[in-house]
């Protein structure tokens, strides 16, 4: 099945939003590396519109390396409203602890390695996608609020409950970027994905961002 | 941050879409002054950077970026850039470090 992309941008506002989403993720990766000791590298982020229809199968074109995932959904609202989605192959959860390492490894093999690494998914993705939003809202001078986030293991081939949210006869803007953990061989994936009620109050925004450097 | 550099200085600008086109800029129009992304398709600008003062240990490059960490903003300084500037850019701090640009590179000259 082929995905049909939706030209719902100019090159300019996709010029902006790209840059905006830049900005944020770099804040964001900042904000984790001062509480834990890491280095993240960042690369070019990537916009794209199609139809909520479309979007389990743009999951599993871009989650396709990984046979199991780890899968953190935070949902925000406001002007900007929408889903996070922070996700990382299953495989990685073991260094994601060792990440935050509490100096007690009895402690940590003594408990469910699985509820450990969920804490920490939920840690690590509560700082990258609540900052990442809330730099994107800032920049864009609006507020968000979140739901509490949610974390959860699956076969990388379901990406049903992540796209249940959505209301499939919308359009969805995906903001994604691919990121990588140095030296701890772990790459990452976030993906924005705001809906069609959010594209005007958006587009408005990133003009009157713009224009806020000529001031 | 093209809209931040002051128009009546009448600076001419050029603009690179990579780090490779950059650098194969930086060789035919040899400029006073790169600013530098980091995060960018081709080569990054960590790469860029390198390849920049390899051909001119001189080259005055800004590293414009929104990549704040403070291992990224260490390593570009190692690379030899002259500064960092956060993103996004206010056209004051802008001005400021244009200014300090100017100042060094008539120190270099005199």
């Amino acid at each position: 099945m082929n995905i049909e992309a939706i030209a719902l941008f100019s090159d300019e506002e996709k010029d902006i939003l790209q840059e905006v989403m830049n900005i944020a993720f770099g804040n964001a990766t900042a904000d984790l590396a001062e509480m834990i000791d890491i280095f993240v590298v960042l690369n070019v982020p990537e916009i794209q519109a199609m139809k909520v229809n479309d979007l389990s199968v743009y999951f599993k074109k871009n989650i396709h390396d990984f046979d199991k995932i780890w899968a953190l959904d935070q949902k925000f609202w406001g002007d900007f409203s929408g889903s996070g989605f922070l996700i990382f192959p299953a495989r990685s959860g073991k260094t994601l602890i060792d990440l935050f390492d509490t100096g007690d490894t009895e402690e940590v093999e003594s408990k469910q390695i699985e509820s450990l690494e969920k804490e920490v998914l939920l840690e690590i993705g509560n700082i990258l996608v609540g900052a990442c939003v809330g730099k994107i809202a800032g920049l864009l001078n609006t507020n968000v609020t979140y739901s509490p986030p949610v974390a959860s293991q699956s076969e990388s081939k379901d990406f049903s409950t992540l796209v249940e949210p959505f209301n499939f006869n919308q359009t969805a803007i995906i903001m994604k970027t691919v990121f990588e953990f140095e030296n701890q061989h772990i790459n990452g994936l976030l993906f924005l994905i705001t809906n069609q009620d959010s594209i005007e109050w958006l587009k408005k925004a990133l003009y009157d961002y713009l224009e806020s450097f000529d001031e | 941050m093209k809209t931040c550099i002051p128009k009546d200085r009448e600076y001419e600008l050029f603009e690179a879409a990579n780090g490779r086109e950059g650098v194969e800029m930086f060789q035919t129009v040899k400029p006073d002054l790169v600013f530098m992304d980091l995060t960018m398709p081709e080569i990054d600008g960590y790469k860029a950077t390198e390849e920049i003062k390899n051909l001119d240990k001189n080259a005055m490059i800004v590293v414009a970026t929104a990549d704040v960490q403070p291992k990224s903003l260490a390593k570009v300084m190692a690379l030899g850039a002259f500064t960092v500037l956060k993103k996004p850019p206010r056209k004051q701090i802008l001005e400021d470090i244009i200014d300090k640009v100017e100042t060094q590179i008539e120190k270099s000259s005199s």
